[in-house]
């Protein structure tokens, strides 16, 4: 793992989990896989902290233990889920464009609580629902429930493996660490379960209603003697299924800029099509022949037969390359190249940084040496039509970037210098891991600007909030208007302005947070659809 | 041997107008120290996307935020201990939920272990659990007693533990009371009972007979 990475998955476990899972959990993406006691004692913290921080990151599927011989138990972190916490507000928002907010409630709920068993998230969501909805109306369970089997059907939640189940303790004593399994076919069944009820509104009127003190409330929860139904079984986010949408997504965007709104539509019907029979790391789709395509338009796309298969001919003569046609049987069977595609979209994201960065004849003379993979220094001159001084400068900018690296073929076994051909060429495998790198540390940097900021105005923040807290409850409890305005004067002018600037700064370093990370998944999604290749 | 620079004259190994500079151009000067922390940008950098589904995931990114502080996964850092305890203190703890996770997916070791009670390890272990040999004298008996304690410890009472969860595993309870109680049972904490040295206990592996030979036959000639 790169410095960047680990500094960055640094930065996320600590404003999620606290310094002291950030600390374990840093060192075993450092270290790789340790035994307890080596931790514990290469850490210097205590033997609990230890326990209780594995314990967490193992209940957020961010550590995974394994049994070695002699019966020790080792730990190792996986380093790339880590970083996938800064994609979660992402994910939270497509389950909310696919399934509206009962969907979006259940996946924020299995993020924030890495696994759950489905009864629990029914509950619990089913609760949160009835909080904002109208006095007297509740949610069902069986709604939440209809939309978690959704979820699970569509493989946005999967389940988790599973304990396996010890037939006979004859055969010793049990193992240190269980094993946990997963069958395949098992991982989308869901357990046939009634869950009857309505969600719960947490009123200070219903408990006084109910006669019971606050105080005796959380014991009586635990004192709960019902055997859950589907104890043991516990459901998970499934992060590559939201991947291939957010991939398909950005395909289909493509396309549209490219080209025009229908034939995004019709590339977004062969990847909804593609959905469950592509495998996640296939180089291209299964072929759709014409006629399928046709038959699976969405109702009310009233295009002809004639028009789509103009359409798909067009698609597929691209020099883009997305669409490709495989075979003639069916009105032509048409595929959709994905990795092709990423391809595409990470050299569009490379030109268009290099654009940015460097200026629009850089990018003009990094576009040429991508299309001819191979140019000499004089070469380069004269078909980018740029003066020699100016492209040699730019030349040396960005291979002193890395967007650009220099391929030395030798004359003369002996290599020398001048009898050497250097050919400047991109190679966007290692341009787009330099880009990913830097990815990785500017959001390291923003996420540690927006901390700095905050400390600095941490005296500001705590008044304010206090200030809040004091009219809500003076509102409560019914206060004039003249009260309300002296407490709010409390905060100076100035000093509302100070906050209105740090709300904003804030906001902005947040809001390119999110961006930067569209651009990593983009990159990660490249490089690792290359791996694959190979 | 150092090389010969071409007969006491510098001379390039390579064509030098390739890289654009002419013979005898004063070279630019050779930077000696770090880049600049902040370097000046000639271009800056283009405006962030705005709209509603942007906004929609930047409230989203900053609930999230105060929420997993408010989650019992928070693991807060023990305070130090001020000098002077504030009375605001005592009314500003936010209330947290308890996790207690399912003990049987995760590995035993993880499992928090109470601080054993002086008088229950000392009868468990004068007990005959089936292993040691019959004891005769009271001597014997408290050297067995001596002996257990300091070596075979370890192993023994994980033996103990074994069972004791073998049967928790068994009857899976989904009550997390009765499980505490469990928890508290298992008076051994391994830390005081571990010798002062690196080598982690379970690693030791004790042959069947140690611990087992019995000092009755002290017959036999030491050296």
């Amino acid at each position: 793992m790169t410095q960047a990475e680990i500094k960055l998955c640094s930065l996320l476990l600590q404003e999620h989990f606290g310094e002291i899972v950030e600390k374990i959990g840093v060192h075993l993406i450092r270290t790789g896989g340790q035994p307890l006691r080596v931790i514990a004692h290469d850490t210097g913290t205590s033997l609990d902290q230890v326990k209780k921080a594995l314990c967490v990151l193992i209940q957020h599927n961010l550590v995974i233990h394994q049994v070695h011989k002699r019966g020790v138990v080792e730990y190792e972190a996986q380093c790339s889920r880590v970083l996938r916490m800064l994609r979660y507000p992402r994910y939270i928002y497509t389950a909310k464009t696919l399934y509206s907010d009962t969907g979006e409630l259940i996946v924020e709920e299995l993020l924030l609580n890495g696994k759950m068993t489905m009864s629990a998230v029914v509950k619990k969501v089913a609760d949160r629902l009835t909080e904002t909805m109208e006095d007297g109306k509740t949610m069902d369970y069986a709604e939440v429930s209809n939309t978690f089997v959704r979820l699970v059907d569509t493989h946005f939640v999967q389940r988790c493996p599973l304990v396996p189940a010890t037939e006979n303790s004859d055969t010793g004593p049990p193992p240190p660490a269980p094993t946990l399994v997963i069958n395949e076919k098992d991982m989308y069944l869901v357990p046939k379960l009634s869950l009857i009820g309505k969600g719960k509104r947490r009123r200070s009127s219903d408990e006084d209603a109910t006669g019971e003190p606050k105080a005796k409330r959380p014991k009586q929860t635990t004192d709960n003697k019902e055997p859950i139904p589907d104890d043991g079984i516990y459901w998970q986010a499934n992060l590559d299924r939201f991947h291939q949408h957010f991939r398909d997504q950005a395909i289909v965007s493509a396309v549209a800029n490219r080209m025009d709104q229908t034939s995004s539509e019709i590339v977004r019907t062969m990847l909804r099509m593609s959905e469950v029979t592509t495998p996640s790391g296939a180089p291209f789709t299964q072929p759709l022949s014409s006629n399928e395509i046709f038959r699976s338009l969405p109702v009310g796309y009233n295009i002809s037969k004639q028009v789509l298969d103009q359409y798909l001919t067009l698609l597929a003569d691209d020099p883009l390359e997305f669409v490709g046609k495989s075979g003639d049987s069916g009105g032509g069977m048409y595929v959709i190249n994905l990795h092709k595609a990423l391809g595409s979209l990470a050299t569009a994201t490379l030109e268009s940084v290099v654009q940015e960065r460097f200026g629009s004849r850089c990018a003009r003379i990094f576009r040429l040496v991508l299309q001819k993979k191979h140019l000499e220094q004089k070469q380069v001159e004269d078909f980018a039509m740029i003066p020699a001084k100016e492209a040699k400068d730019m030349l040396y900018k960005m291979l002193s970037e890395n967007f650009i690296s220099l391929q030395e073929i030798p004359k003369t076994p002996d290599h020398a210098p001048s009898r050497t051909f250097y050919l400047y060429t991109v190679s966007i495998l290692s341009a787009a891991r330099m880009l990913l790198h830097r990815c990785y540390k500017s959001v390291a940097n923003l996420i540690e600007r927006r901390q700095f900021e905050t400390k600095e105005n941490k005296r500001l923040l705590e008044k304010s909030q206090r200030v809040e807290a004091i009219i809500a409850s003076m509102q409560a409890t019914g206060a004039e208007e003249a009260q309300l305005q002296e407490i709010e004067e409390m905060i100076t002018a100035p000093e509302r302005q100070q906050l209105e600037t740090l709300k904003r700064n804030v906001n902005k370093l947040d809001a390119c947070e999110i961006q930067v990370d569209e651009t990593i998944f983009l990159l990660e999604s490249y490089i690792e659809s290359t791996m694959k290749r190979q | 041997m150092a090389g010969n620079k071409g007969r006491g004259r510098a001379a390039y190994t390579f064509n030098i107008e390739a890289v654009g500079f002419s013979r005898g151009e004063k070279l630019p000067d050779v930077v000696l120290k770090p880049p600049p922390l902040f370097p000046d940008t000639d271009y800056k950098p283009v405006p962030l996307k705005t709209g509603e589904s942007e906004d929609y995931v930047l409230a989203l990114k900053q609930e999230l935020r105060e929420t997993v502080k408010r989650m019992p996964y928070f693991v807060e850092t023990p305070e130090e201990k001020q000098d002077i305890e504030r009375y605001s203190k005592r009314y500003m703890k936010v209330y947290k939920e308890e996790w207690i996770p399912d003990w049987r997916r995760l590995p035993r070791e993880l499992m928090p272990r109470k601080k054993c009670r002086k008088a229950g390890p000392r009868s468990k272990k004068a007990t005959d659990t089936g292993k040691g040999p019959s004891l005769t004298n009271p001597a014997d008996v408290l050297k067995k007693i001596e002996e257990l304690e300091k070596k075979g410890d370890g192993e023994k009472s994980d033996e103990e533990n074994e069972e004791k969860e073998g049967s928790k595993e068994k009857s899976k309870e989904g009550d997390d009371d009765e499980e505490d109680d469990a928890a508290e049972q298992e008076e051994y904490d391994e830390e005081e009972q571990e010798e002062e040295n690196d080598y982690i206990n379970s690693y030791f592996e004790d042959g069947d007979d140690f611990g087992a030979d019995s000092d009755d036959n002290m017959d036999e000639a030491t050296y």
